[in-house]
């Protein structure tokens, strides 16, 4: 291992990676060629036409884009991530630094009991949170979507938070009480900015819970087109045999690229940002 | 309390309300042809949103007959394992269980050969004597048909030896993947490391919208996908790919491998780079293999890490519910009224409740499998706690 490779194995280590990166990337790489191609023709018969752009045309992102809500359901979920994303974060930070901060009477016991909770598959709720959600009147609008994905990234975000806020000494805090801060300004001013890395794991999985589900989207609002969320929206377009599949290739291009994009950007502070955290004890 | 006041009442709504729920519901016998509380039952009237006062003038009426409580009370729950517990199920699980006796007795014959200085006979003797004891067990008891009468025991069963079969498939898989790739990236003369890092983990970027790209992959493998077409292209017959249980089962497990690969790889590319590197110049000295180095330095060393990262994917693995929902939605059913081929344990419980409205049944299931889920996550608390003590120490 750190002898210097000869040259079979470095040919070796090389075959494997590229191999894996064609595994890895093809799939991404066949949708986009896909959606290059003119409407109802699915399929390329030229071998080549598989691997390389053989033919070319920006038809399907127009249709996408013009003929179809793909940009109303985008709206839609950015609205919903979005408030989620920051309904999860003022929520859970405050909550998670009680927890790590206020040894209160059954503290252990609370986050005992989060962690259960959260075992719960969530697919099996979904009846109860769609009754809950028609008893206050939000079921079928993105408020009660909201509302349930929030709820659903309180008990992981609570419980990031927290093991972060762990690793900071509450010297910190302890100096800037004595220096006459009360708890809710030592919250603000001390502990807040240094937990910047948690707060963006955070955000970024809240924004992800609304912005990827497929489940709770598809059921709490199944109806009309016009008030989809994205995932549901083009999963209901590739599975409808009248519309042509490079639309829905086009169209998913256009979601995953960015979500790629962001993902790989964020990728060390994500790991670290998890790994710090964690579901610790 | 400021603090934790929203939390707390989020959490009691939306987390523990449907738990208690779905437990009452578990007794009940709910389904599509009784939909409707009867609010005169107290704990019916209590947690059915239907009976709230602010909700009971739209609650719907005279449609079918209400639901009230199982007698006996548990009769879901029987329903769903019940016949696990009769003589024939009970010896059927014996027979199984009893193949994998040798293979246990292995185990523990080597850690005590393991430390012995000298072992009488090697331990790759004793695995491969417990290996074929345990093949001529199978013929013996009769394996398969065993497997049979488990099978007959009810959907509790098959779906659940199902998805541990999926489990027992994908792990290995994309831990051996991300393995591989792992042990490449971390070496020093490779030009290119990042780029080609960057691309293997594109699949796990991916992994947040899991449903569209699955969809993706859905498309290579439908008859008149891109697969057949090359097939075609060679003159071969194409094959109907997910009609058929066994390809259909290992497509799922492909596609999830390519999702779950790139986690590993991770975690494992950090693990490897906090084994110190006099380590290997030790072994180097001593004349170690990079076989012996692979498995006497960097695997031993590495488990911490990877050991709860295994326990946590295995549990994510068992609820999978997306991809397998946009390639087979559970199926291909090779019988009418038993579960598909795909059909894990949450695509069987969003079947039941959402295709045959069977709510009790689904109920209860949910609740045998949030005991199963509650225990395993605890384990793999324990776990981390162990493994972080151990790296700290």
């Amino acid at each position: 291992m750190i002898r210097k490779p000869t040259r079979p194995v470095l040919i070796l280590q090389y075959t494997i990676l590229i191999l894996g990166v064609l595994f890895a990337v093809y799939p991404l790489w066949f949708a986009f060629l896909a959606s290059g191609r003119t409407g109802d023709r699915l399929y390329t018969l030229n071998l080549l036409g598989m691997f390389i752009p053989t033919e070319w045309t920006f038809e399907n992102y127009r249709a996408m884009i013009f003929d179809r809500p793909l940009l109303t359901w985008l709206r839609n979920s950015l609205y919903v991530a979005g408030v989620t994303t920051v309904a999860s974060l003022v929520i859970t930070t405050s909550a998670a630094f009680a927890f790590s901060r206020f040894k209160f009477y059954g503290r252990e016991f609370a986050l005992i009991l989060l962690l259960a909770i959260q075992t719960f598959p969530g697919v099996l709720s979904l009846v109860a949170v769609a009754q809950l959600l028609t008893a206050l009147g939000l079921y079928g609008k993105h408020e009660g979507l909201i509302l349930a994905y929030t709820t659903g990234t309180l008990v992981f975000s609570t419980w990031n938070m927290k093991g972060y806020f762990d690793t900071i000494p509450i010297e910190l805090e302890e100096a800037a009480m004595i220096d006459g801060c009360g708890p809710i300004q030592s919250f603000i001013l001390i502990a807040l900015p240094l937990a910047r890395p948690a707060l963006a794991v955070t955000a970024l999985l809240g924004f992800l819970a609304g912005w990827g589900d497929f489940i709770f989207a598809s059921v709490l609002v199944p109806a009309p087109d016009s008030m989809k969320l994205v995932v549901p929206g083009l999963f209901s377009l590739a599975n409808s045999q009248s519309v042509p599949w490079g639309n829905f290739a086009a169209g998913g291009l256009l979601i995953i690229l960015p979500t790629i994009i962001v993902f790989l950007m964020l990728q060390r502070f994500l790991v670290s940002g998890l790994t710090v955290g964690g579901v610790k004890g | 309390m400021l603090f934790t006041g929203p939390t707390i009442i989020g959490i009691l709504l939306f987390n523990i309300y449907p738990i208690l729920l779905s437990v009452y519901t578990s007794f009940t016998n709910r389904n599509r042809f009784r939909p409707n509380p009867d609010c005169e039952i107290f704990l019916t009237g209590l947690l059915d949103p239907l009976c709230w006062p602010q909700f009971r003038t739209s609650a719907p009426v005279g449609l079918g007959q209400p639901y009230r409580l199982q007698d006996p009370i548990y009769a879901n729950y029987a329903n769903l394992i019940g016949n696990l517990f009769t003589p024939e199920a009970l010896g059927a699980m014996a027979a199984i269980a009893l193949c994998f006796v040798p293979l246990i007795a292995a185990s523990f014959v080597n850690r005590r050969l393991n430390q012995m200085l000298e072992p009488p006979i090697s331990p790759r003797l004793v695995w491969l004597g417990a290996l074929v004891l345990g093949f001529i067990l199978a013929t013996v008891v009769n394996v398969a048909q065993a497997y049979d009468t488990l099978m007959r025991t009810g959907d509790f069963v098959v779906v659940v030896f199902r998805t541990l079969l999926f489990v027992i498939a994908r792990v290995p898989f994309s831990f051996l993947l991300g393995l591989t790739f792992a042990l490449i990236l971390n070496s020093d003369n490779l030009p290119g490391r990042t780029l080609f890092r960057v691309l293997l983990f594109v699949p796990w970027a991916a992994s947040s919208l899991a449903i569209l790209m699955a969809l993706i992959w859905q498309f290579f493998f439908r008859e008149q996908g891109t697969i057949n077409q090359v097939l075609a292209l060679f003159g071969f017959p194409g094959f109907a790919w997910l009609r058929d249980p066994v390809s259909a089962f290992l497509i799922v497990v492909l596609v999830d491998t390519w999702f779950s690969y790139p986690f590993f790889m991770i975690v494992i590319l950090g693990a490897l780079q906090s084994v110190p590197r006099d380590v290997y110049e030790a072994a180097e000295l001593d004349g170690a293999s990079w076989w012996q180095q692979l498995t006497r330095i960097t695997l031993p060393l590495i488990r911490p890490a990877v050991l709860p990262a295994t326990v946590l994917t295995s549990i994510t693995a068992f609820q999978m519910f997306g991809t397998v929902w946009a390639i087979t939605q559970g199926g291909p059913i090779s019988e009418v009224g038993r579960p598909g081929a795909t059909e894990f344990v949450i695509v069987y419980a969003y079947k039941q409740i959402f295709q045959t409205q069977n709510y009790g049944n689904a109920t209860a299931f949910a609740v045998i499998l949030f005991i199963f889920l509650f225990t395993a996550t605890l384990y793999s608390l324990r776990l981390t706690r162990i493994t972080k003590g151990a790296y700290e120490s």
